[in-house]
């Protein structure tokens, strides 16, 4: 078994993908992705106006010295999407895109349809494109077709921390795109959550608020590093089968044999 | 009596000046003119609100927020031209949707020394705040907050500081080296500059801000009111005669350009969601400034031989400014 995460012929230790906003001040933006153990950063280059007047920001993402996976965070059409990961790529020095298109303004929800468009204007742009999208199958084999090799699909809408809404739709997803590279972005507000994606053969996650909101941001950064590296080793090893009858798991020696 | 110079003429520069005119012999240095419209002072909504800010900040600064209060009473009392202020509480409130949002910030407040946060009801809201009767079914109540009326400080403070015999010299820069500010020398130097100072201040970096000054006749509020959103929350900080500050966007940028329609569009539709009478309101100002912020986003005081620096305090200098001032000349005996 491949036991490292693989991003378009990259691999990486970590499970665990962390963004970089909405930390109470930098510092502790620091210090939390350090002790998430996470070798990807995601970042949003909108509202910072320009590259040299977010330069503070950068320097401090920078010394953490790790990959940086641009986001198209806040973008609400292809044209918007697509000249912002052109900026990106400038910027940050990456081909890689996290595409992120929103289609409802309240919950954030991704526009699957824009989202095939752009994916295929940046693919055709040469990017390596990562899309942020529901747990829709169809919308998922159709990003694979236009050569995806990574899938983003939501646990939950941004930033609402409900977990896996749907287990099925991920399951299924997992089942029929057995070699792709698949990561829950979105929606995951517990460890357990997080332990919970990976179970299903999720390659990895990726959250911001469920470490950012935390009341202490750094110790949850530590439970998820550590949810992350149990949900894999729980995938690894195999589950026992769930049943509905007791069995008991300690030998009865001494018991006579009509008792059992 | 020593010979002191204050290096910008911001918030922290005139409290600085206000506190040493009375014993000290200070002259005060701006780039910009007396008005110092580059100064986030003047852009600040100027609430005085530890118990808000506790949800963001660590719980030491809260409780010095809270002790500087007292103190911005000390300091107004003294100037030459009355300045609005106010402890009437904030009131904070969510629309039915997002009131996730307002359990997430009432879990979030830090225990403040023997002040809380009361839950209100729709009639409760009705009771403070008469003309936002049946927009809310919930919110909640700070009581021990304040705020005061920043540009009406900045005038009245200019006007106390000329009577006091401080000499002011505008539109200059100037080169600190050693106990020399240009061609004079000091006993005490007080670099007050923000952001003014990054070029000399490692870790410096401005947090961009963006604010909304409405005239709205068809508003009336009692005390400032924040909004918890999930993507904007507000505040709408009522000053005298139906003007509001509403901010303020936070954006890690180091542009300090106008503002723009998307943050425009935000605040205003934010704010006439909490009460539809803003809709008819004058737009007197939209402005955006750097807030000046170290990585930690703590206020930080160093001492070099004669020179002070006082800076970084992030979008709380209406809230530690009398406190963190007070202190960093009480250590030099000023």
């Amino acid at each position: 078994m491949n036991c490292a995460l693989t991003i378009y012929g990259q691999s990486f230790e970590s499970r665990l993908l962390i963004g970089s906003a909405l930390y109470p001040s930098p510092e502790v933006m620091q210090a939390s992705i350090r002790a998430s153990g996470s070798q990807i950063v995601t970042v949003s280059l909108r509202r910072q106006n320009s590259v040299a007047a977010g330069q503070d920001f950068w320097d401090l993402i920078k010394a953490l010295d790790l990959t940086i996976l641009p986001n198209t965070a806040g973008c609400h059409s292809v044209k918007e999407a697509v000249t912002l990961a052109h900026m990106c790529r400038e910027v940050f020095d990456t081909d890689w895109i996290k595409l992120e298109l929103i289609g409802d303004e309240y919950n954030l929800q991704p526009d699957p349809i824009a989202l095939l468009e752009a994916t295929k204007i940046l693919i055709d742009d040469g990017f390596k494109v990562l899309p942020y999208c529901t747990d829709d199958l169809v919308i998922c084999q159709r990003l694979a077709e236009l050569g995806c090799e990574v899938l983003m699909p939501w646990g939950a809408p941004i930033g609402t921390g409900k977990g896996l809404l749907n287990p099925y739709a991920l399951r299924t997803i997992r089942e029929r795109l057995s070699e792709m590279t698949l990561i829950v972005d979105a929606g995951l507000g517990l460890p357990s959550h997080a332990c919970q994606a990976l179970e299903l053969g999720y390659d990895a996650v990726l959250l911001n608020s469920a470490v950012a909101g935390a009341g202490c941001p750094e110790t949850m950064a530590k439970a998820f590093r550590a949810a992350v590296e149990a949900g894999r080793f729980s995938y690894e090893a195999g589950a026992m089968i769930e049943r509905d009858i007791a069995a008991p798991s300690t030998p009865t020696l001494g018991m006579p044999f009509w008792h059992q | 009596m020593a010979k002191v110079a204050v290096i910008g003429f911001g918030l922290v520069g005139r409290l600085a000046a206000l506190m040493l005119a009375k014993t000290h012999q200070v002259s005060v240095f701006e780039q910009g003119d007396a008005n110092t419209v580059d100064s986030a002072g003047t852009l600040a909504a100027a609430m005085l609100a530890p118990l808000a800010e506790s949800v963001i900040c660590e719980a030491d600064l809260a409780e010095q927020g809270l002790a500087a209060i007292p103190l911005w009473q000390g300091v107004l009392a003294e100037l030459d031209l009355p300045v609005m202020f106010q402890q009437a509480g904030t009131l904070v409130v969510a629309h039915q949707q997002d009131r996730g949002d307002l359990h997430n910030f009432i879990r979030r407040l830090k225990p403040l020394a023997g002040h809380s946060a009361q839950s209100l009801n729709q009639t409760d809201i009705a009771t403070l705040e008469p003309e936002l009767a049946g927009r809310f079914s919930q919110g909640v109540y700070l009581p021990c907050e304040g705020q005061l009326d920043n540009l009406a400080f900045y005038a009245a403070s200019f006007k106390t500081l000329k009577r006091l015999g401080v000499q002011f010299h505008f539109h200059t820069k100037v080169n600190i080296d050693g106990n020399q500010v240009g061609n004079d020398t000091f006993d005490w130097i007080v670099d007050c500059r923000g952001i003014g100072a990054k070029a000399q201040m490692q870790g410096l970096r401005g947090v961009r801000g963006e604010v909304a000054r409405i005239y709205a006749p068809e508003v009336t509020l009692n005390r400032p009111v924040r909004l918890m959103h999930p993507r904007y929350p507000i505040y709408i900080a009522p000053k005298p005669n139906h003007e509001f500050v509403i901010g303020a966007t936070e954006i890690e940028s180091q542009d300090a350009g106008d503002v723009t329609v998307r943050s425009t569009l935000e605040l205003l539709s934010a704010a006439y969601t909490v009460h539809s009478g803003f809709a008819e309101g004058r737009v007197l100002a939209l402005r955006a400034g750097l807030r000046p912020a170290f990585d930690d986003n703590r206020p930080k005081v160093t001492r070099d031989g004669a020179l002070i620096r006082i800076n970084g305090l992030y979008r709380h200098g209406f809230l530690l400014a009398p406190l963190v001032v007070k202190n960093a000349l009480t250590e030099v005996m000023l």
